[in-house]
């Protein structure tokens, strides 16, 4: 009975994903179909759960769906404002067809039908007929499992998928930060920003909510990386809370923003990618390889570093919700 | 036993309620009906869900956690119904670009 509830949990599930995909994805609006990508993630983040991924449910219920949502949220919100700024500036010319207009209208009329039905439909069939070839020489493995289980003794932590993620396959993770930093200099080299004025919303309600949330997503944080030594969390979704608590803030701005000190913050923006790359370079000079740590280290090696990669990631998030690099210090 | 079967009704009650707050949500005329039917249905139904679940906690620490995410939903779903209602207070009604 309880089997059949699940399958059919299962099914409502996936034909809700499938559908949320192709509305996102066919809608005009692109409003709404950003609201549809946080609705994807959100269920996605389910999905992640009923495989029995919780790491990856929380990474992408706080990273997937949160962050990239307000992200997208506040780009469209920039480009809708240059589009007004554009059009106001110079009513009587004709719409520049490189401008933010031009790209708002070509966003949002849906695109002339072409005839690519024969090309879609080629690029189909090859895809999925590499698919299904590849699934159906799926060796019967059981997986990595049991490797993982047989040296969790020398990982230095108790849960296997940090185990996996900070010291079997560290290389990858460390990949990871990389991307992230390198994506905030990206949004750096394009521009920078003032000082941002506050702007006090009227009434009580907001200002009473920072102060309940803000603390209660710090004290979140950072239960969420302890926890990952020994149970699902980690670096990652820890510095998606706290960079939730930081967005929150930069949003509802109860004050004037203060100005990024540029040292600290380059150095806290770089803290995690850099110890990282310090101590895989030890481990290269001392013996277990580049990102490799001596087995008796590994623990204390593994929490300084995701606690610099927390630090960091939450304040990459914050930068890139602000996007630009603090003004007043280009030398 | 009998914590199972009030779980049932406490967790079918919630979802009665949140089924009414969709319905709503979807039916009522303006933005001011629509937050009102969503928010006080999904903040009930959500607590009966959680009172359903707490009878099945493994120990007060489980218990504690449940209620305080009913707590903080109850916090951020008021904010957000608040401010929407102040956004279309003060600029009208959202309209998208379409």
């Amino acid at each position: 009975m309880s089997d059949l509830l699940l399958v059919v949990f299962d099914l409502v599930l996936l034909v809700g994903l499938l559908g949320v995909a192709w509305r996102c994805l066919a809608s005009t609006d692109l409003f709404r179909a950003v609201v549809l990508f946080i609705t994807f993630g959100l269920l996605l983040a389910l999905a992640w759960v009923r495989l029995e991924a919780p790491d990856i449910a929380l990474a992408e219920a706080a990273i997937g769906a949160g962050i990239t949502g307000a992200l997208l949220l506040v780009t469209l919100e920039r480009l809708r404002s240059i589009a007004v700024e554009r059009r106001r500036g110079r009513p009587d010319e004709p719409p520049d067809p490189a401008g933010a207009d031009a790209l708002l209208h070509a966003l949002h009329d849906p695109p002339p039908p072409r005839r690519t039905f024969v090309p879609a439909l080629t690029f189909a069939l090859v895809v999925g007929g590499l698919m299904v070839t590849a699934l159906w020489h799926q060796p019967d493995a059981v997986g990595l499992e049991p490797v993982v289980d047989e040296h969790m003794g020398v990982s230095g932590v108790d849960h296997p998928i940090t185990a996996v993620l900070l010291n079997f396959r560290a290389y990858d993770t460390f990949l990871e930060l990389a991307i992230v930093l390198i994506a905030l200099l990206g949004a750096w080299s394009l521009g920078r920003y003032d000082r941002l004025p506050a702007r006090p919303a009227p009434g009580p309600i907001l200002p009473g909510t920072l102060r309940l949330l803000v603390p209660v997503a710090i004290v979140t944080g950072v239960y969420i990386l302890w926890a990952g030594s020994h149970a699902p969390g980690g670096a990652f979704q820890a510095g998606a809370i706290l960079g939730a608590a930081g967005i929150l803030l930069v949003l509802a701005r109860p004050r004037d923003l203060p100005m990024a000190p540029s040292t600290p913050l380059r150095l806290g923006l770089a803290a995690g990618v850099g110890l990282f790359l310090a101590i895989g370079i030890i481990g290269l000079f001392i013996g277990p390889g580049l990102l490799g740590y001596p087995p008796e280290w590994a623990y204390p090696l593994i929490i300084v570093i995701e606690v610099a990669a927390t630090l960091s990631i939450a304040l990459t998030l914050v930068a890139l919700f602000i996007a630009g690099r603090p003004a007043g210090d280009d030398h | 036993m009998i914590a199972n079967t009030l779980t049932v009704i406490l967790i079918l009650a919630g979802l009665v309620f949140f089924a009414a707050g969709t319905a709503g949500l979807l039916r009522f005329p303006d933005v001011y009906s629509r937050l009102h039917a969503l928010t006080k249905a999904d903040n009930v139904g959500l607590g009966l869900v959680i009172l359903g679940l707490m009878l099945q906690a493994g120990g007060p620490a489980d218990i504690l956690k449940l209620f305080l995410i009913w707590v903080l939903v109850l916090a951020a779903g008021t904010t957000a119904a608040h401010m929407v209602a102040q956004r279309t207070w003060t600029h009208g009604e959202f309209e998208s670009d379409r």
